[in-house]
């Protein structure tokens, strides 16, 4: 009882503390409310994450109150193995967020700071809502407050950036509107119940031709969430001319909100149209990392590279779903945590050479090692993660999600198809072109003669040291310590598995070349 | 049938027959003008408070059998047609001060609608639609501060005139058809396949197109609501437009329609919504703009008629519920430039956010809330009014509609990115802003956003 307490604590938080702005007079004031509000928050959420049993099917810390009864919708929230690591992600970037902006944001800091607590709700509410209507409230009105965030305080192209990303955006949403009334619609003219409830939902089973409506409609908001090539092109924009927290915020969170909404609702709940459809979302996944990645090797501007490794990364997230392999799966969800961790580190320290040298051009910089040896230290470790390299959270994703794709290729090759292992195939070149593109930048970057636009420069100061030491600290505890990550998703990963799958493929696993539990570590099998 | 049942019956509209009467006496008396605005708000708001009451203990009852009666669906119609009154009024007074002529007129009009949403038969619809519309023509052009006034309101006077003549047709039509008044006749006879009712009732649905303004009748909305002062636009673009819609209700009500009717009440809406929304992103004054919304919202309003039968009537409360309230909200916390001229440009608003964060911040929320973005209640009304459709089973129009919305998310986040993006203009449109009723507003509004199963239960089953 107190437990689901918590989580509505946590969940509210950030509106508290937007109240409690309202009266602050000094920017300082309003920096420090905010701070400690969001470190307040994570401490919460850690506690939380540390209470969550793992092996429990079902919700925890689950409040479902009724909220419009005539319709049935319900306040539903709970944390499951889906959202668990997510919302742990959201809340752990919050302070970080709002600490990397100190020094970045020096216009209307009042509103900057409520917005950011604005974003925070309502993508801690997209993740923990358990009810359809819920969840695409919280899913749409995420837009007002990142609207202003990279429309305010954005760079020179902002309101055009801007613009664009919520005219995408809410395209896709739109169309999920539909498809939401006519799905709950249909469940009335099936069972009778008027419900926009999950659980619902999940055991109400449309014609095939239906679902396949309905998941476009679903999959269109999403994938241009993520997004997946070709629906991407609003997301370089966006990225190089939000502020860096915003570049943080639509990175590291914001993102993963496409990826979950494929997990938890476009896939489980129309999963005939899903199966049908893998092979598809197979193609798009991988055409977005190799896509993406080399699209990211021909970048000058160090917003950009980092913007299309995210398109790149999120591709093994839909490989690893598509995948509908129980490693594959995991492997997603790590995947999702850690592009989270590393792309916003990267996005962070961005910011604070941009705060610097005042030029995102990747031509202006060299050799910044010399001069900035912390701050390359810190480069060059979130760039391996990036990578992939082994103890990394970056490796355990990455390696997890090919894996999973072998596993579920290797039966169709056997049976003589090999479309789906020419894909996996294909998508491990985009390990090899990520290392191409993040090695090009970081040596260009912080080797060879010494470049450094509007310097002399400082190094990184103490604000700007802790953050990075944090977020390296998670990086590295999930690359070496999966397993308690994974013990915590497992149960949700195989509901997903079985939800999708329905024996549809019964020996798909059992046959695989590399049987399941075995796999966690995985260390040097690369 | 005692006297006693037929005055509660009507006991909203006496009250406002009562605020009209004193008005009247204090300005023959030249005694105590300066209270007229009390006057008018204290009428208003005792009507409402009857309204609620009589709404909440279920009310119903007919003391004219066969052009008067009222239920709960009706009381509640009428409840929220006076609360959002009630705001006008308010605004009203910040912004005319005691001028008692434009309360004795707000209030004639006001009594049309409650009159328009009770009626049964289409003698008192007449009745109610010319009490409503008469005094609007002179409203456009009381206190004007433009040359266009004048012009507007002949516009708005002909185009009135013109709906008022094709309803009366068609009207006739019917009682040739039928021998009939009485308004149940018309469904009778708009079902049936026989060519005198159907030109009747393309008659009739032309004629409240062109006082609701649905494309292509919608021509004089954006020159009225751009010249007539700021209450009396937000009046018309909210209680005129919920007058006309509760009277389509009160004639179409919960009958089903055949395959032409449908088209003819899906396209037309379908192509206002468009075309509403299209036309909005190319103005330059705030007013016009809310002219092309207020012409898209109509096609909302419309398209709860598709809806089953019974539903109909709570979606489309609902619906001006949360419109009316977001659109007071707009014009109360629009500030008051220099000049009427100025104040109405958009581009005197850029940057309104460093001078008047509050304003700013109030308008930022209805226009969302207009744009149907949630979590404001705007959100919620489209949702009813769409679900509607799509349990009637007409998908493709609500696809197509939900569309259409989309179009329009655009021209409403432009005002905000000019509030809160923009530069600091040379001739920032600056002033107070009606605080009174945008505090008014606010409350409700966050209500409405909270707890809307509680509002979408009391204004229907």
């Amino acid at each position: 009882m107190s437990d689901s307490a918590l989580l509505n604590l946590i969940l509210y938080l950030p509106v508290i503390g937007m109240v409690l702005l309202v009266p602050a007079r000094s920017d300082g004031a309003v920096r420090q409310i905010t701070f400690w509000t969001m470190l307040l928050q994570f401490a919460l959420t850690a506690w939380l994450y540390l209470q969550f049993q793992p092996g429990v099917a079902g919700l925890q810390f689950e409040t479902r109150l009724p909220w419009i009864a005539s319709w049935g919708v319900h306040y539903h929230i709970g944390l499951d193995g889906f959202n668990v690591l997510l919302v742990l992600l959201t809340a752990f970037l919050g302070p970080l967020v709002v600490a990397g902006a100190f020094s970045a944001i020096t216009k209307d800091v009042k509103l900057f700071y409520a917005m950011v607590f604005l974003i925070q709700f309502t993508m801690l509410g997209t993740f923990v809502a358990q009810d359809l209507f819920l969840f695409y409230v919280f899913w749409e009105a995420m837009l007002i407050p990142m609207f202003l965030i990279i429309g305010i305080w954005g760079g020179e192209r902002r309101i055009y950036a801007t613009v664009k990303f919520v005219l995408y955006t809410a395209f896709g949403s739109i169309l999920m509107l539909a498809a939401i009334i006519y799905l709950v619609y249909s469940l009335q003219q099936g069972t009778g119940v008027t419900s926009f409830s999950f659980a619902e939902l999940y055991r109400h089973r449309l014609p095939v031709d239906i679902q396949g409506w309905l998941l476009a409609a679903f999959a269109l908001s999403f994938a241009i969430k993520v997004p997946i090539v070709p629906l991407h092109t609003w997301l370089p924009d966006a990225h190089v001319e939000a502020p860096t927290a915003g570049s943080v915020i639509l990175a590291g969170v914001l993102l993963k909100m496409g990826t979950y909404g494929f997990i938890k609702l476009g896939f489980p709940l129309f999963p005939d149209a899903a199966r049908a459809a893998s092979n598809w979302v197979m193609l798009a996944a991988v055409v977005s990392i190799v896509y993406g990645a080399c699209l990211a090797l021909v970048q000058t501007d160090i917003k950009k590279i980092i913007a299309y490794s995210s398109i790149s990364h999120l591709g093994y997230v839909m490989l690893g779903l598509a995948s509908l392999d129980l490693i594959g799966i995991q492997g997603a969800i790590i995947q999702m945590v850690s592009h989270g961790l590393t792309a916003a580190g990267l996005f962070l320290m961005v910011g604070m050479i941009y705060e610097r040298c005042h030029t995102r051009d990747l031509a202006a910089y060299g050799g910044l090692a010399k001069v900035l040896p912390v701050y390359s230290v810190f480069f060059m470790v979130l760039t391996l993660a990036a990578i992939g390299l082994p103890t990394t959270s970056g490796f355990t994703g990455e390696f997890l999600v090919l894996l999973g794709a072998f596993n579920a290729a290797w039966p169709s090759y056997t049976a003589g198809q090999s479309v789906p292992l020419v894909m996996a195939v294909t998508a491990v070149t985009g390990v090899v072109l990520g290392a191409m593109y993040m090695l090009y930048f970081a040596q260009r970057f912080l080797y060879g003669a010494v470049k450094v636009p509007h310097g002399p420069v400082t190094d990184l100061n103490f604000r700007e040291r802790a953050i990075l030491v944090t977020l390296v600290a998670a990086v590295f505890w999930l690359g070496l310590f999966p397993n308690e990550a994974l013990r915590k998703t497992e149960v949700a990963a195989l509901q997903y598995q079985k939800w999708v799958d329905v024996a549809a493929r019964p020996a798909a696993t059992a046959s695989a070349p590399i049987s399941l539990p075995t796999v966690r570590n995985g260390e040097g099998t690369r | 049938m005692n006297w006693s049942f037929m005055i509660v019956a009507m006991l909203p509209e006496h009250m406002l027959l009562a605020g009209i009467v004193v008005l009247i006496g204090l300005d023959v008396a030249q005694v105590g003008k300066e209270h007229s605005g009390l006057v008018a708000l204290l009428a208003v708001a005792v009507a409402a408070l009857i309204a609620v009451m009589l709404a909440i203990v279920q009310f119903q009852g007919s003391p004219f059998p066969g052009h008067f009666s009222v239920d709960q669906g009706t009381m509640a119609a009428k409840a929220v047609v006076l609360a959002l009154a009630l705001l006008l009024v308010q605004m009203s007074r910040d912004e005319f001060g005691s001028d008692e002529r434009f309360y004795i007129l707000l209030l004639s009009s006001l009594y049309g609608v409650l009159l328009v949403s009770s009626a049964d038969g289409f003698l008192t619809m007449f009745l109610g639609l010319e009490i409503m519309s008469m005094p609007v023509y002179v409203l456009v052009l009381i206190a004007y501060q433009r040359h266009e006034a004048a012009e507007a309101a002949l516009k708005y006077l002909v185009l009135g005139g013109a709906a008022s003549a094709m309803f009366l047709m068609g009207a006739s039509l019917v009682y040739g058809a039928t021998g009939s008044l009485a308004l149940d006749a018309f469904v009778q006879a708009a079902q049936a396949h026989d060519t005198l009712a159907s030109v009747a009732v393309v008659l009739v649905l032309i004629a409240f197109f062109l006082k609701a303004a649905v494309v292509p009748f919608h021509a004089w909305a954006p020159d009225a609501y751009e010249a007539a002062s700021v209450p009396v636009t937000a009046y018309m673009a909210t209680l005129i437009k919920a007058g006309v819609l509760l009277a389509v209700l009160r004639i179409f009500g919960t009958a089903t329609f055949g395959s032409p009717l449908v088209d003819l009440l899906a396209i037309l809406p379908l192509i206002s919504i468009v075309w509403g929304n299209l036309a909005a992103m190319r103005q330059t004054s705030f007013r016009r703009m809310i002219a092309y919304s207020s012409i898209a919202h109509a096609g909302y309003l419309f398209y709860a008629l598709l809806g089953p039968g019974p539903t109909r009537l709570q979606a489309v409360v609902f619906y001006l519920l949360a419109y009316g309230l977001m659109n007071v909200l707009a014009f109360a916390s629009l500030p008051s430039g220099p000049d009427d001229l100025r104040r109405d440009r958009l581009d005197g608003m850029r940057a309104l956010f460093q001078r008047q964060p509050y304003a700013a911040v109030l308008l930022a929320i209805a226009l969302l809330s207009l744009a149907g973005i949630p979590p404001f209640p705007g959100f919620v009304a489209k949702f009813l009014i769409f679900k509607n459709v799509i349990a009637a089973g007409y998908t493709v129009y609500a696809v197509l509609g939900l569309v259409g919305s989309y179009l329009g998310i655009y021209f409403y986040l432009r005002v905000i990115q000019l509030m809160f993006m923009g530069s600091q203009p040379e001739t920032p449109s600056d002033g107070r802003i009606a605080l009174g009723a945008g505090v008014l507003c606010l409350l409700p509004t966050i209500l409405l956003t909270v707890f809307p199963g509680f509002f979408i239960g009391l204004v229907g089953r």
